[in-house]
Order: C-alpha cells, then structure tokens, then sequence
C-alpha cells in the first residue's frame, strides 16, 4: 500500500548518492528486497517507473534481488531457507522457536551513473 | 560507473525514529504505539485505561486518523493532552508525522504516552516511530482467523488486548485459537481479554501496564 511512498524514498537516496559521486545521470539502481518485507515488487516497479519522470533517474531500470525468508532453528539447530513469505514453525522440526535471518530486507545496494 | 549504496530504504524513518526514541528518554516518557483494525476499540480502550490510571500516571495521547477530529474529542473531555493527526489518506503513522507533533505536548509532565495509529492491520507494524513497545487490539468479532491472515502485526507486538469478549458468546470466534495461532507467531507474547464494555479485564492490563511504565 506504501509502495509509491518507498519508491520516492529510492528516488530519493538514488539521486542524492548519484549527485555526491559527481554524476547527473543515472542508469539502473539495484534493490534487496525480501519476501518477507510486505513489499509488492510489481507495485514498487509502477511506482517508481511513475516518480522518477523529470529527474536525472528517467531513464534508470530497477533490479531486484529477492531474497528469501531464512532462519535458525533454536530447537533442532538447524538453518532453513523457505519458499513462503511467513515461517509459523521450524520446518525441520516444526518448533516455533526460531530466529529469523533473513527475510526483512528492504536496501538499495548499487547503482550504474553516467 | 557504479557506484555503492548500501542504505536501508527506510532510513529516513529508523533516523527519525531514533530522535523520537532521544527525545521521549530525556523527558523520560514511556511510548506505547497502539495498532488495531478500525473500530476494534482503540479510543474505547484508552478512555478505560486512562481512567483506571488516574491518579497514579499522567498520561498524554497522539490519535492518528485518516480524517476528522472525534476520536481526540473523545480523550480531551477525559482532561487529558491529546493531539490529533489527520493522515489525510496515509494508512499509518510514520516517525516523521510523530516528530512533527512532539513539540504540542507536555512531555516533561507526562509519564506515558499513548499512539493511536491508523485503524489498519497491514502497515502500521511496518513503521517504527519511536515507541517503547507496540501493543495490538482485535476484537473477536473480527474472527479467529487474523493472527495467520495479518501475521507481521501479531509479530512485532509485545501485549495483544482481545476486546468485546462479552460478545464473545454471539460469535464463533475460539479465543483458543486464537492464542494458540498468535503464541505461534510471536511466543513472548502477552494477552489480554478485556471488555471495554463492561469493564472485564482492564485492570488486569493496567496493572501489567504499570509495572512496564515505572520499570
């Protein structure tokens, strides 16, 4: 439901680090984003195609790395990397003791300027 | 040419967040960020609580809603300071909207502070804004359901408060599952069944309030 907000905020980090290396144009910026973060990719893909009209980002495609839910099981031990979005218990053990490690991301990691 | 980011997107709102967090320590105001669905009874919950702390802890309330002023009405003839934000569509409240405000209250004389957020049970577990802990209202009539259907909310909350449990007997809703599903999502969680109704129930969380606020 936010996804117009967080794509501003990209906009935004994006066009400040891209003006502080010395650049005024930028070319691709390159996401983390987990499954588990609450974002809709495709959302955030409209959004950000819309808001970056008229900024030196206008022509910059959005890469995304999706990066699964993963976790360490405190009951069985073991580490465990899912396909769902929400990990209710361990899947190896069905503990519900459990630490998430991954999952939560929301970063810009680089960027192409020219 | 490429060029290294690495930023938390959201880092403007954990930065705010982290000022807020300053600013409420040195006044040393406990923060508690109120999430719910619309009409679980936030407004009713704090009205009770805020009663049954009179006298013992000066208390101070943010209301956040889309539009209007009712809810701040309701808190203000209690005679206590409130503040009303009016997202004007927004589905949260976020570190920047509370900064914002922060400056309208009495924080030196005030022990707890209260933040209704936006009735919506989707983002507001996704924007810190401060707060010592967050705590999460669902009335049963919303249905058993919630906890594994709006997990991210049940996760991030340390007190979930079931209210209109005296209706509890026109509905299908199993309290049962319901604390099982939300123990399975977040195992430290403490629950509450009150009824803002009848009074069932509030002393129980206030009591547990207390201690939360004078530790």
């Amino acid at each position: 439901m936010h996804e117009a907000s967080i794509a501003l905020s990209v906009l935004e980090i994006a066009v400040d680090n891209c003006r502080k290396a010395g650049y005024n144009r930028i070319e691709s910026i390159r996401l983390k984003i987990g499954r588990a973060s609450g974002i809709m990719i495709d959302a955030l893909l409209f959004a950000f195609n819309a808001v970056k009209t008229d900024t030196i980002a206008a022509e910059a495609s959005v890469i995304i790395d999706e990066i699964p839910v993963s976790g360490l099981c405190s009951s069985c031990g073991k580490d465990f990397v899912t396909e769902e979005k929400y990990v209710l218990c361990c899947p190896e053990c069905s503990s519900t003791s459990f630490n998430i490690k991954t999952g939560r991301e929301l970063e810009i990691i680089d960027m192409e300027v020219f | 040419m490429k060029v290294k980011v690495v930023t938390r997107i959201l880092e403007a709102n954990e930065r705010i967040a982290a000022e807020n967090r300053r600013l409420f320590d040195e006044a040393r105001v406990y923060v508690i960020n109120l999430m719910s669905a619309p009409g679980a009874g936030k407004t009713s919950l704090l009205e009770k609580t805020i009663k049954e702390l009179s006298g013992k802890i000066k208390p101070a309330v943010i209301e956040g809603d889309i539009a209007g002023t009712a809810d701040a009405e309701r808190i203000s003839s209690l005679g206590v300071p409130v503040i009303q934000i009016n997202t004007g569509g927004a589905c949260h409240l976020d570190a920047n909207m509370i900064n914002e405000v922060l400056g309208s209250l009495p924080l030196k004389e005030t022990d707890l502070l209260f933040v209704e957020n936006v009735g919506n049970l989707v983002c507001p577990a996704e924007f810190n804004i401060g707060e010592d802990m967050k705590v999460m209202l669902l009335s049963i009539t919303e249905g058993d359901d919630k906890p594994l259907k709006y997990p991210l909310m049940f996760q991030e909350s340390s007190a979930l408060i079931l209210n209109k449990i005296d209706l509890l007997p026109y509905t299908n809703a199993s309290i049962e599952k319901i604390r099982k599903d939300a123990m399975s999502l977040n195992p430290s969680l403490k629950i509450f069944e009150v009824s803002c109704k009848t009074g069932k129930g509030i002393a129980e969380w206030t009591d547990w309030l207390t201690e939360k606020v004078k530790s």
